[in-house]
């Protein structure tokens, strides 16, 4: 099988004033299709660089990138843009919603960039809205929604396509453990379910521990590249989202703070009764 | 993505910057207004004085002097003999069509009389002319037919050209002066309403032409009959003397006061300079003393104006250099309003320019997003242009429609000012109006603001452009924006 992700001795050298700052030095690697892969490694390692560097946000200074058989890496904007539009996705650390569309309108807009019709991208968006769980949230704006449920409209923009590969810079970075998990969930949930390969950032250890493969960065070099067995893989998994998966994706995550409360609290209400067709122990009790 | 997808996202982001677009939006409604209003107030100004130019006179006729304001006679600078041989001259210079003096003997006391024992009388105003030019210098005949100059009539008989009022001119000489039968004015009705005739009709009646010595003991008398040829067609634009006047050739003219000179016993208005308020108006040495020219085209009047200057008639009087004094002054004042305006449509482009660049720093995040996801530069840049041409062209309108009030308000001042009650300022209002040269009108009755459809048009479609154009370098600079720098952005 041909790699979706190929990089061949990639290079990237900033300027800063005078001095040359080396992010990346001379990375090579290779993600197979259907792969959810995570780049760890400590702040300042390079590894947002490379991603930004196989999403195509950047230009190599050295090297090559390609996507299937696309070299992204001498593609110019629009054809950058046409290529993330026909097969790319994108999840953000802060969220990156448009303030002021509703949810369902943030997750129709890359079908408006390819230019689906409104009836039928509000369609496909509520569908993947639902997907998420957050079909009762459609016509929020981001303000009214909290840090998970915004990600999560996220997650539903980046899949709406149904891109070959999603790229997440820290997706987790900005919520609390428990929403991380259920948002983790969501994500290799998705990515599964449409057979998309998933390439995320984190300097998170443990969530690294669930994907299938663990590129590890240092210095701007590939300090490892571990396929994690399906062993290691299962019990890490099962570790994670230990209640989550029951769970299913819960509406409104405890930690989260609604900014209007006499807004947001009846609507749980609502939503909860329909979860518990799905059997959602928890959150009965959460509630009482 | 459509265009619709386009103007709602512009739109979104005009809506959502309210209090900002509105000062932007309203510096074009301003700039649009200004230049509407000023360049209206420039057409209406120029259609008066083309109107008032139709009432001066034909435009391609021009008059050359015979004199000239220094010195006088003996002066150096003196113009040439204008006699006969000088009107071959000037008719054979390229463009003109004829030229003729309308000559008028002076100090030749001659009467026209007319009906049953010279019943009725009047004064005899003649003038001798080109026949050749008569058509062109303008005159139009009602009835009969133009002189030609080779007319066999007999002896003591003159072919005459007569303006159609001249039958008005007759008094009745067996009624006192009191008497308000004497004379009959044209448009005067009886009793019933019907309208009165004149006492004598000059087509049909015999007209005489007497001329005296005025010597009590020595009597001697010439008598012409004046045989109309045709009746001229009053215009003052041709001439006062189409009113009422006589038109004979120039030869018979000559004739008459050559006969008057022998029965008179003198040649004493030979070679006397007679001094009018601007100078000598005379010189019967030397030719006429006036001579009209008419040119083919407005346009040819110039250079034929120059070549009559040439050959030494520095007094030249026409419409056309009146027109282009007035032109040149209508241009002036367009400039000077066109300026103000266009200084502050300039002001409203930068506002423009101003408020779209502070939307991209604003939508910097949104636009980076907008990029990653897979949006296409033409259509970020098709976004911005979008909103600002958005804003040129709503503010063209409303600059239109505000125009069109204060145009309203422009047009009837007078009246307004009346019914507001604030008579007392109208003369200075009224000198306000002149001042800003709109006061033309009082006299024309014309609007002082005009506003045709093609300003419409264009001052909507000026400050679209002006929009787009000021919409221009913000656009393209959202376009350049790092899409990773953007999203990284807070």
């Amino acid at each position: 099988m041909n790699p979706i992700v190929r990089v061949e001795h990639l290079r990237k050298v900033y300027r800063v004033g005078k001095e040359k700052v080396v992010a990346l030095n001379d990375v090579s690697l290779d993600i197979m299709p259907g792969e959810v892969c995570c780049i760890v490694g400590a702040s300042g390692s390079g590894k947002s660089t490379l991603l930004n560097q196989l999403a195509g946000l950047e230009k190599p200074t050295k090297g090559k990138v390609y996507i299937g058989k696309h070299e992204i890496s001498a593609m110019n904007e629009n054809e950058l843009a046409k290529f993330r539009q026909a097969h790319l996705g994108f999840i953000f650390q802060s969220y990156n919603l448009l303030p002021n569309l509703t949810a369902v309108e943030n997750v129709a807009m890359p079908l408006m960039f390819k230019g689906v019709s409104k009836k039928e991208r509000n369609k496909l968006a509520l569908a993947q809205l639902k997907r998420m769980g957050l079909a009762k949230r459609a016509d929020h704006k981001p303000k009214e929604m909290s840090g998970g449920q915004q990600q999560r409209v996220g997650i539903a923009r980046a899949f709406v396509l149904k891109p070959k590969v999603i790229f997440a810079d820290e997706p987790t970075g900005n919520l609390d453990t428990k929403t991380t998990k259920q948002v983790l969930y969501s994500m290799l949930g998705m990515a599964k379910e449409n057979g998309t390969t998933f390439v995320m950032v984190t300097h998170e250890k443990d969530l690294a521990g669930c994907a299938d493969r663990v590129i590890t960065i240092l210095d701007g070099n590939v300090l490892s590249n571990i396929l994690v067995d399906d062993e290691t893989k299962a019990k890490n998994r099962a570790k994670m989202f230990e209640g989550v998966a029951a769970d299913s994706v819960p509406d409104e995550p405890v930690a989260a703070q609604p900014e209007n409360t006499s807004e947001v609290v009846p609507k749980t209400a609502a939503e909860t009764a329909e979860k518990i067709k799905n059997t959602i122990i928890n959150s009965e009790e959460k509630k009482q | 993505m459509k265009i619709s997808y386009l103007l709602k996202l512009s739109t979104d982001n005009v809506r959502r910057r309210k209090g900002r677009t509105l000062l932007t939006l309203i510096g074009v409604v301003i700039g649009t207004c200004l230049i509407v209003v000023m360049i209206s107030l420039g057409i209406a100004l120029n259609q008066q004085y083309e109107q008032m130019l139709q009432n001066y006179g034909d435009l391609t006729k021009i008059e050359i002097y015979n004199r000239n304001f220094i010195g006088g006679r003996n002066n150096e600078n003196a113009p040439p003999m204008l006699d006969d041989e000088m009107l071959k001259t000037i008719k054979n210079i390229p463009h003109v069509i004829a030229a003729t003096p309308q000559y008028q003997a002076e100090n030749m006391y001659a009467q026209i009389f007319s009906g049953k024992g010279d019943r009725y009388e009047s004064y005899f105003d003649g003038y001798g002319m080109d026949p050749a030019s008569l058509e062109a210098m303008g005159i139009k005949l009602s009835s009969g037919q133009y002189l030609t100059g080779e007319e066999i009539l007999g002896k003591n008989k003159i072919p005459v050209l007569v303006g159609a009022n001249l039958g008005y001119n007759f008094e009745d000489s067996r009624k006192s002066y009191k008497s308000g039968k004497r004379r009959v004015y044209p448009g005067q009705v009886d009793s019933k309403g019907n309208p009165v005739p004149p006492f004598v009709d000059i087509e049909h009646d015999k007209i005489i032409l007497r001329m005296e010595n005025g010597d009590e003991n020595n009597r001697k008398v010439r008598e012409y009959e004046l045989v109309v040829v045709g009746v001229m067609e009053s215009d003052y634009n041709a001439g006062y003397f189409t009113d009422s006047g006589i038109v004979m050739s120039i030869s018979n003219m000559k004739h008459l006061e050559k006969e008057f000179q022998k029965i008179s016993g003198s040649s004493q208005s030979s070679g006397v300079v007679i001094i009018g308020p601007h100078g000598p108006i005379k010189e019967k040495g030397n030719g006429y003393n006036h001579v009209y020219i008419k040119i083919d085209d407005v346009k040819n009047v110039e250079s034929v104006e120059k070549q009559v200057k040439e050959l030494g008639y520095k007094d030249i009087q026409s419409l056309t250099q009146v027109r282009e004094e007035m032109q040149k002054q209508v241009r002036k004042q367009q400039f000077t309003l066109g300026g103000l305006a266009a200084v502050s449509l300039l002001v409203a482009a930068l506002n423009i320019a101003n408020t779209m660049t502070m939307a991209i720093y604003e939508r910097t995040k949104e636009i980076g997003v907008m990029k990653v996801l897979g949006c296409e530069l033409g259509k970020i840049r098709g976004m911005f242009l979008i909103e600002s041409g958005t804003i040129g062209f709503l503010g063209g309108v409303v600059g239109v429609i505000i125009s069109y009030f204060v145009s309203f308000i422009i047009n009837n001042l007078q009246t307004i000012i009346r019914i507001l009650g604030i008579g007392q300022n109208a003369g200075g209002m009224d000198e306000m109006g002149m001042g800003m040269g709109m006061g033309v009108d009082a006299a024309m009755g014309g609007a002082s603001s005009i506003i045709p459809l093609w300003l419409v048009a264009g001052a909507i479609l000026f400050a679209t452009v002006i929009g787009l154009l000021s919409g221009m370098v913000p656009a393209n600079k959202a376009v350049k924006i790092s899409a990773l720098e953007a999203i990284r952005r807070e």
